[in-house]
């Protein structure tokens, strides 16, 4: 099985096949490694990544990660230096489970909690947009919440990541930002209205 | 003695483990979505006390006092936050005969007003940030509001009268800025407190956040305890706390303690409170408030001391003598931190992020203490503050204890929200931090210069293993779908046998 995973902006191809007694070869865009894998509970991996011999005592015999070498893709500039020192094999318990976001995936690494994009089903976060959103925007509720101030006016012009609207919820006052710089089109709501998760705030194009 | 615990989350459950190892029954109150919560579990009774806004559920003392009545209990215990520091219901309780665990109703009256509390203060003989005597309510004319800025002179703090938790309060640099910070403190003081008056404060460049709690008996002993630093604040919230403080040393503690306790002497204060002072650079310090109520980090106290406060506050309350060692109580041993992990997403600017959590496995291990308020198949609501837990570490050293936090915080498995862990990682590692080098402005300015940076930053090998374990999830969920597929496709084949066995006879 083949698919797509993206973390932080960057995509892989990434392939699974089991190699038996509980591990899989998985290639990461075309580099292998062999993973012995369980799942522990609902919601983690234990994983034990093999390490890499050096590269210059390992070239086209591969047989601990089973690669035919005719079909090893190449040059990978990783594995093409010649001489490099082995990696240690490392074992990491991993979690995975679905954030609240629709189709947002969350991974929890050693504290650090990261998105991750399977086959592209992005989360949809439109703080996150940054000064790369294209055409029209909203601003949306990203929880519900009560509306205290609104910052802008139709007509404004506006930065990226400028703060537009201020909503409040678990007792906290929370600015939101504009996803990109541009022309305010359409303001829905005003102070003291409340709003649910989701609902368009502030249009800006 | 039954106690019913006017509180909710984390707190509910401190109080109810101190009940329990006093072997007193307790009592939980709940609203609409907080059925399932793990205050509920933990009681021996529960009663609901309406739907989740806190307006009408634990903010509404009528209702509380009725659950009271009908379990029967003898004390109250309110927590923080809620009605921790509201006067009138202490007063409710008291007239309803019950017992209010904590200070008297005319003692958190007048400490709750922050420019009364800075008049006791003065009486008592310690010096107080410059600033107005007199609260300004919302007809005073801007004229007033100018000369009296000036006459403290810039920066100035906006202050809500009623404040707390760093809300109601604006940091005015420009004159200009003045009545728009008078503004937004009036108004969000207005929502939060139902109280628009403002004061203002002068503020110190580079101060420290000290703090003293301080238990008081029914017959005039007070005793003053070991320093807590709260300088680590995001927008004037603390959010890591720490006991002693590294920048107190011995004899500066007791000069302290002592100011703590005048002031509490002063009042007549009973039960467990905190004086909060500013330390200015130059070792002089300011009374800055005084919190009528346990704090939410008493637990670096409890740590450093070995000494319970909610236990103390039961039995104060009780009509008991305090019997602690003053020295003891002002004598650290080892170091205690404190984190307060919240339900926000660090990286979207400490945005809420309530919702369902799927899994938890907190900290545990030597010099770990996790005092939770949520559990496994719990929705943190979108009603209440976000704080899920605090996590503390005791070690010999601060040193250690920053280095078991670490470790700590890696151990801590909060699935399927975001919280403030990647947040409190990235803190460990700050040289400033790890040396003792801040003031209450540092973590705003350090957020500042990180424009908005991942705290989650990953390097090349773990970002390898997560791309691993998001890959052979994927495969191992596309083969259940698939297996189950069989399952019912073998099912159907079962049942359509079996109707034609039955359309045989």
């Amino acid at each position: 099985m083949t698919v797509e995973i993206e973390i932080a902006g960057r995509g892989r191809t990434v392939s699974v096949e089991p190699a038996g007694a509980g591990r899989y070869r998985v290639l990461i865009d075309g580099h292998p490694h062999l993973v012995d894998a369980v799942r522990v509970g609902e919601f983690s991996l234990s994983l034990i990544v093999d390490g890499q011999p050096p590269v210059s005592a390992d070239r086209g015999s591969d047989s601990r990660t089973g690669c035919d070498p005719g079909t090893d893709p190449s040059p990978d500039p990783r594995t093409d230096r010649g001489s490099d020192p082995a990696t240690p094999r490392v074992t990491r318990e991993i979690h995975i489970a679905p954030g609240t976001a629709r189709g947002e995936t969350l991974v929890g690494i050693d504290g650090r909690t990261v998105a991750v994009t399977v086959n592209g089903r992005r989360s949809r976060r439109v703080a996150e947009g940054g000064s790369q959103a294209h055409g029209v925007q909203a601003v949306t509720a990203p929880m519900p919440g009560r509306i205290v101030r609104v910052l802008v006016q139709p007509g404004d012009r506006i930065a990226a990541r400028q703060g537009v609207i201020v909503v409040e919820a678990m007792k906290m006052e929370n600015e939101l930002r504009s996803p990109k710089a541009g022309k305010v089109k359409e303001v829905t709501v005003s102070p003291g209205t409340s709003v649910e998760a989701g609902r368009i705030l502030v249009v800006i194009e | 003695m039954k106690v019913l615990i006017a509180n909710r989350g984390e707190i509910a459950v401190r109080v109810m483990r101190a009940c329990r190892e006093m072997d007193l029954p307790t009592v939980a109150v709940y609203s609409d979505c907080d059925r399932h919560a793990r205050h509920v579990g933990e009681a021996d009774q529960a009663f609901h006390i309406g739907p989740s806004e806190a307006a009408r559920s634990y903010l509404n003392i009528d209702a509380i006092l009725d659950a009271a009545r009908h379990a029967g209990a003898d004390a109250i215990h309110p927590g923080y936050g809620f009605l921790a520091e509201n006067g009138d219901f202490a007063r409710a309780c008291r007239d309803a005969g019950l017992i209010f665990i904590g200070p008297s109703p005319e003692t958190i009256a007048l400490m709750g007003s922050k420019t009364a509390a800075r008049g006791a203060a003065e009486r008592a003989g310690v010096s107080v940030v410059p600033g107005t005597h007199q609260p300004f309510g919302a007809d005073v004319p801007d004229r007033v509001l100018t000369d009296a800025a000036n006459a403290i002179g810039y920066p100035i703090l906006v202050k809500a009268v009623a404040g707390g938790g760093g809300k109601g309060m604006r940091t005015v640099e420009d004159p200009r800025d003045l009545s728009s910070a008078i503004r937004a403190a009036r108004s969000e003081a207005g929502a939060a407190f139902g109280d628009t008056r403002v004061y203002f404060e002068r503020r110190l460049l580079r101060p420290r956040h000290i703090e003293i709690q301080l238990l008081g008996d029914h017959f005039g002993t007070i005793v003053p305890f070991v320093e807590r630093e709260c300088s680590i604040q995001r927008r004037h919230q603390k959010v890591v706390e720490e006991s002693p403080s590294i920048a107190v040393k011995p004899k500066l503690r007791r000069q302290i303690a002592d100011a703590a306790a005048r002031v509490a002497q002063t009042v007549g204060y009973t039960n467990a409170g905190t004086i909060e002072f500013l330390l200015d650079e130059d070792e002089s310090f300011y009374f800055l408030e005084m919190n009528t109520r346990l704090q939410v980090e008493h637990p670096v106290t409890e740590m450093v001391t070995s000494i319970d406060l909610v236990r103390w506050q039961i039995r104060i309350a009780r009509g008991e003598r305090l019997e602690i060692d003053p020295d003891r109580a002002l004598t650290p041993l080892g170091h205690a931190i404190e984190c307060r992990i919240y339900a926000e997403d660090p990286d979207l600017g400490f945005m809420p992020s309530p919702g369902l959590i799927r899994g938890l496995r907190p900290a545990a291990g030597p010099g770990i203490r996790d005092d939770s308020g949520v559990s496994a198949g719990y929705t943190v609501p979108v009603h209440y503050d976000s704080m899920i837990a605090k996590l503390v570490a005791w070690a010999d050293s601060r040193r250690d204890a920053i280095a078991r936090m670490t470790r700590a915080l890696r151990e801590y498995q909060v699935l399927g929200i975001r919280t403030t862990i990647p947040f409190f990682l990235w803190l460990m590692r700050q040289h400033a931090y790890a040396e003792g080098r801040y003031d209450t402005t540092y973590l705003d300015r350090l957020l500042d210069e990180r424009k908005g940076e991942s705290f989650s930053e990953l390097d090349s090998g773990d970002e390898e293993l997560v791309t691993i374990a998001a890959a052979l999830d994927a495969y191992w969920r596309a083969g259940v779908s698939e297996s189950s597929e069989q399952v019912s496709r073998a099912l159907s084949m079962w049942q359509q046998t079996a109707r034609r066995e039955a359309l045989r006879d």
